[in-house]
């Protein structure tokens, strides 16, 4: 199908349409959390059970779309029993995405779809989770995706199953980027209109409009151009200022499990009567002995170290083997910090 | 709506293998080789590695040291280093262990063709050495000689003794021992291997390659040796020593500037990591 063919659903209808796809799918949308006055508002991700609880969020949710593909924890083999692996799972529609998360995705599909072998875990999830996006009405303080040659709202070959841009009150400009998304219309066509001039060009101002205030928030900060990263992180080597930035960190590993674009884990066995089973769960670079071998040596035994891997592991490693940075500017790692670790501070100091 | 979806053993790329533990030889005081039985025939090339189980309690990497071309019988030979390593050094025949892979590139046989190669180990590092010289051995028509110099911390510390004296004798080969420290029976060499790694050493240097296994401080020293030699950068194999887990290049503990020793490695070509920060740490 054409990328540009867009339809249209009216305000009204929406509750309707995620009711009909409740009967056939489970259905995830952020909702507002509540937060303490003044706050910025906070989106976090829900299985609906009520349709009327759906909302476009304004920006991105707290938690990665990572989380919906590889969970923090889970089995991934069993000792010499059948060897087959059940995996609970079914068909589910995310709402609620943004163009970052998409991006970050999309580092997440090189790790786990190619390479030596595909991840048959991740593929049974891509299989069944249908990607709905939406165009970012405003953003976080955090928000930095400009920096990255992102935008707040997806392209057409972003990777999206449908994405949705809000048209004015009326409704939303629905948009398939896949045949997954383009059933979802199909099979509730009555309730879609096809989309007209006056409702692209609306969308296109909305577009305008966020793009044009992040900028505006954006350009005091002075970031580095996402082209520079790469030289700029391996320049930096063997500069101070990791030891210098990681004085305040924990080593929690909030910054990477937050990520959207980190993948990192751990196979650890569990001992049980039943059967020994191989377990998969994050991991963080931020750990001490990430990195350490049999018999202690340990190549990143500062802190100092670690963060410096996290820099290089985004801005060098994904750079040269996938000609993309692994940061898709959502913030997320800002935000987590307990230690106030800014990674635009980090980044704007190795200028 | 949640519907149960199943992957194979034969799909699933975190699933072991099965192999039963049939014998376990006392090499030195620390390091030991298991033999082992697997379930169905095991295939892989010399330099390669695998994910060796304890079942519920957790694996990790090593070389298999036996002949590639025996399908039926992998030997591992394990130093008592860590956890697993000790787990394994208590366990007796019988026992059943997982298997995963092989992973990663080996030794590239075809580039060694018609040369004379030059392989300099140290310590434990001659357990993957092993393969590789039996790989070596069973095609000896294709490469010119064989040079091996090999270093322990002393005669007690030299692993394969049962086998070593055999392999010298071997046509083509020519291998040199030496110990860190000998005792009252030792007649020979005493000193760090580059110390028998030399201008003397009989390989033409305008068609050899040399392959260099070992604990990282003796790698670093012989690969700084190799190059003063003369060898070019591209001519010098490594074996890099990571925390591999996965095997498959996707849980990134393996990095190696932009490789990863699992998938890229864990042989490299010198002039393929020459330009990385601190390759020995």
């Amino acid at each position: 199908m054409s990328s540009t063919e867009a339809f249209f659903i009216e305000k009204s209808r929406v509750a309707q349409w995620i009711g009909a796809l409740m009967d056939d799918y489970r259905v995830f949308s952020p909702v507002e959390r509540e937060t303490g006055e003044g706050e910025e508002s906070v989106y976090s991700y829900k299985k609906l059970t009520d349709p009327a609880d759906f909302s476009h969020a304004p920006y991105r949710p707290v938690e990665p779309l990572k989380s919906f593909f590889t969970p923090y924890l889970e089995k991934v083999a069993d000792y010499f029993g059948n060897g087959d692996i059940a995996v609970e799972d079914g068909p589910s529609v995310v709402f609620g995405i943004k163009a970052c998360d998409l991006a970050a995705h999309k580092v997440q599909d090189y790790v786990y779809l190619q390479g030596v072998e595909e991840d048959p875990f991740y593929r049974i999830k891509s299989d069944n989770i249908i990607k709905v996006s939406g165009d970012c009405t405003g953003f976080k303080e955090v928000c930095y995706c400009l920096a990255m040659d992102g935008k707040p709202y997806p392209g057409a070959e972003a990777g999206f199953d449908l994405n949705l841009s809000p048209a004015g009150e009326r409704g939303f400009v629905v948009e398939a980027g896949s045949s997954k998304g383009e059933a979802l219309i199909n099979a509730n066509s009555e309730l879609f209109a096809k989309a007209d001039k006056d409702m692209l060009s609306e969308r296109e101002e909305n577009r305008r409009g966020v793009v044009e205030s992040l900028e505006k928030h954006l350009e005091p900060q002075k970031l580095p151009s996402c082209e520079s990263l790469q030289s700029l992180v391996k320049g930096g080597m063997d500069s101070d200022i990791w030891d210098k930035f990681v004085i305040t960190c924990v080593e929690c590993g909030g910054c990477n499990f937050i990520c959207d674009t980190c993948h990192c884990f751990l196979l650890s066995d569990k001992k049980s009567d039943a059967s020994n089973r191989k377990m998969r769960l994050w991991d963080s670079c931020q750990y001490k002995n990430f990195a350490t071998v049999a018999g202690g040596a340990n190549p990143m035994k500062s802190r100092g170290e670690r963060l410096r891997n996290r820099f290089l592991k985004k801005f060098d490693f994904f750079v040269e083997n996938m000609r993309t940075p692994a940061c898709c500017g959502c913030g997320r790692c800002i935000e987590v910090c307990p230690g106030e670790i800014d990674i635009r501070e980090v980044l704007k100091d190795l200028k | 709506m949640t519907e149960a979806q199943v992957i194979s053993h034969e799909k699933n790329i975190y699933s072991p293998q099965r192999m039963i533990l049939k014998d376990v030889i006392e090499e030195t005081s620390n390091i030991k080789t298991f033999v082992l039985e697997p379930e169905e025939e095991f295939s892989f090339a010399t330099g390669q590695f695998v994910e060796l189980s304890v079942p519920g309690i957790g694996e990790a990497p090593f070389t298999p040291s036996s002949d590639p071309n025996v399908r039926d019988e992998v030997e591992i030979t394990i130093m008592k280093a860590g956890r697993i390593t000790s787990i394994l050094h208590d366990i007796t025949p019988g026992v059943e262990l997982g298997v995963r892979g092989p992973y990663g590139k080996g030794y590239p046989l075809d580039e060694f063709e018609g040369k004379d190669i030059l392989i300099v180990g140290g310590g434990g590092g001659l357990a993957p050495l092993r393969s590789l010289f039996y790989a070596l051995f069973a095609d000896m028509d294709r490469y010119n000689n064989l040079v091996i110099k090999y270093g322990a911390r002393s005669p007690e510390d030299i692993v394969y003794k049962r086998l070593v004296p055999q392999w010298g004798e071997r046509d083509k080969v020519d291998m040199e021992l030496t110990v860190d420290k000998g005792n009252d029976e030792w007649t020979g060499n005493v000193g760090v291997v580059t110390t028998i790694v030399n201008e003397d050493v009989p390989v033409d240097l305008n068609n050899a390659v040399c392959v260099i296994c070992g604990p990282p401080i003796m790698m670093k020293f012989a690969l700084l040796q190799v190059i003063d030699l003369g060898f070019a950068p591209r001519d010098i194999y490594l074996s890099m020593e990571k925390n591999m887990s996965c095997g498959l290049g996707k849980c990134g503990h393996c990095r190696l500037g932009p490789y990863y020793v699992c998938k890229d490695g864990p042989v490299f070509t010198y002039d393929q990591i020459e330009d990385l920060h601190d390759i020995f740490d």
